[in-house]
Formats: structure tokens, sequence, C-alpha cells
């Protein structure tokens, strides 16, 4: 006999243990930059659920390097999971070069309806108008806009 | 202004009235309400032998308080920010830009990271205002 209540169960979400272990560091002494961006992740993500179902959905290897202190990570999205590596690994989807605090205005990108990141308040301008003049660059990004808005959307604090 | 002795009750004053003159800080610190502790680590070799805090009570813009005392006190604030004598000099004399220090590991940051991220500006007029403070080292001296 059919079940009703088979399809539910099916769609139904698997709950995941409070505990369960987001991001972990590929590296026994995680640098600083690492160690912040993975602790700025994960606080977002487990604040945040809309942040959370973005995460567990995000698979991509995404390189940040700050040019001006010419230190970089890699951010390996496992779909649920995050490695964080100390410095640029092979085969990234994409990869971001900007100065520090241009990376730090990355976070600051207010996402808005549809969640598209916001380019026209302050913050937004201010980015677009480095990646106009090259002074953020990222590679990668025409084949994956939609991975690099769900990246901004989990590093974003706002 | 005369120089004030690094890290003394005169610095602090100093630099608490530095903060609330910044019109930038107050609109980038808009919200705020945390205390902040800044740990300034013994470096006997520059004539800094023992540990300091400097504990900062911040709110919605304008800084109440600004106190120096035992290293102990400011680890007790809701953010921590600990560095040795020489890296909070270079901080306050333009050398280190406090975002590229946290991010490099000389500045060591212990507190939610996304509130620190989202009152970045905040911050960085923070340590603007520690520059502008004229200051007598004790390895100057």
């Amino acid at each position: 006999m059919h079940d009703p209540g088979a399809r539910r169960m099916a769609r139904r979400k698997l709950e995941r243990d409070p505990q369960a272990e987001l991001v972990a560091y590929s590296d026994q002494e995680p640098s600083a930059f690492a160690s912040m961006l993975g602790g700025l992740i994960e606080a977002n993500i487990r604040s945040n659920p809309a942040k959370l179902e973005d995460f567990d959905r995000l698979v991509a290897r995404v390189g940040i390097f700050v040019t001006d202190i010419e230190e970089g990570v890699t951010l390996d999205f496992k779909g649920g999971r995050l490695v964080v590596h100390n410095g640029l690994e092979a085969t990234r989807t994409i990869t971001i070069r900007a100065e520090a605090e241009t990376v730090m205005s990355l976070s600051n990108l207010r996402i808005g309806p549809l969640g598209m990141p916001i380019y026209f308040d302050e913050v937004g301008r201010g980015v677009a108008l480095k990646l106009l003049k090259g002074r953020l660059k990222i590679d990668g990004l025409i084949p994956n806009v939609m991975t690099v808005n769900a990246v901004t959307r989990v590093f974003s604090v706002t | 202004m005369m120089p004030v002795k690094a890290f003394s009750e005169e610095w602090a004053s100093a630099f608490k009235d530095e903060v609330n003159r910044s019109s930038t800080y107050k609109s980038a610190a808009k919200g705020w309400k945390w205390t902040v502790g800044l740990v300034v680590e013994a470096e006997p070799d520059k004539h800094f032998p023992e540990s300091r805090g400097v504990v900062m009570d911040l709110f919605d813009g304008e800084a109440r308080d600004i106190k120096v005392g035992p290293a102990a006190d400011a680890q007790k604030c809701d953010f921590v920010i600990t560095a040795p004598y020489s890296r909070w000099k270079e901080v306050a004399t333009k050398q280190l830009d406090a975002t590229k220090g946290m991010l490099q590991g000389k500045l060591k940051l212990k507190g939610d990271l996304p509130t620190i991220v989202r009152y970045t500006k905040a911050s960085q007029e923070m340590t603007e205002c520690t520059t502008r403070v004229p200051v007598a080292w004790p390895d100057e001296n």
C-alpha cells in the first residue's frame, strides 16, 4: 500500500549534530589568517540558518590571497564541511586577490533580495570600484558567479 | 601637546580624548557595546618590564572610560587584543597596520570575529587615534 508520508520523510532534512565539526584545518599549525577566516565562517554559519543552508550546498575550492601581506589560504567547501589550508592549493574554482582592507570589506558586503550582494551602498561601491580598478581580482569569476555570490553570503557578517 | 609616557594613565586619558574627538569613530562605532582590552606584553630589554592592560569601555560611538592597569583586567574584556610592547609601538607609530597585524598573527585577537569584522572601520579609526597621541617611548629615552 502507498505510504502517504513516505515522500515527506524522503524530503526531510537530516538533523545535524549541533556539536558536529563544520570547519577543519589541514595544517597542524593553521596560520593566523587561516584561523581567522575559518573562525569567521564558522561563527557566521552557526548563528545564521540561511548561511548554513548556503554552506551545506557549497562545493568549491576558493583561494584568497592578501597581496599586501603576501599570504593566502584555500577554503575547500565540501557541501556542509570546510577544510582550510594554509597557502594556495592547486585546482581552485575561484581565487580572490586583494589587499587586507579589501578582504575585510568583502565580509562587510550587505546581502540583498535573492541573496545578491549589494553593490550600491558605501561598502558595495568601494568593492565594485576596486574590482573595476583591478585592486580586487577574482580569477574564475565569470563562469562561477553563483559560487562567488554563495561564498560572499557565507563570508558576510551583515 | 607634551608627549605622555607610553601606556600610562596620562596616555589613556589623552587616547580617550582623541577617540571622543573623532567624528569618524563616533559614526563607525554606532551600536558598539562591548569592552575591549589591550594586553601590552612586557619586553624588559625595551625598558617595558611589566605587562600592562588597557581596559576600554566603549559604548555606541563613545569612549566612556579608558584605564591602564594589570594585564589580567584587560583579559576579562569581551574582546582582547594581545601583542608585545614593540608591536603596539609599531601600530601607534603607523609602522604596522592593525588589520594586517591581526591577519599575520602579530596581534592576537580573542572575541567574536563577526562582530569585530562588522566594526572594521571603527577599529581602524581607533588605531588612527592612537597615532595622534604624542608618546614618550621607554626604549627611546
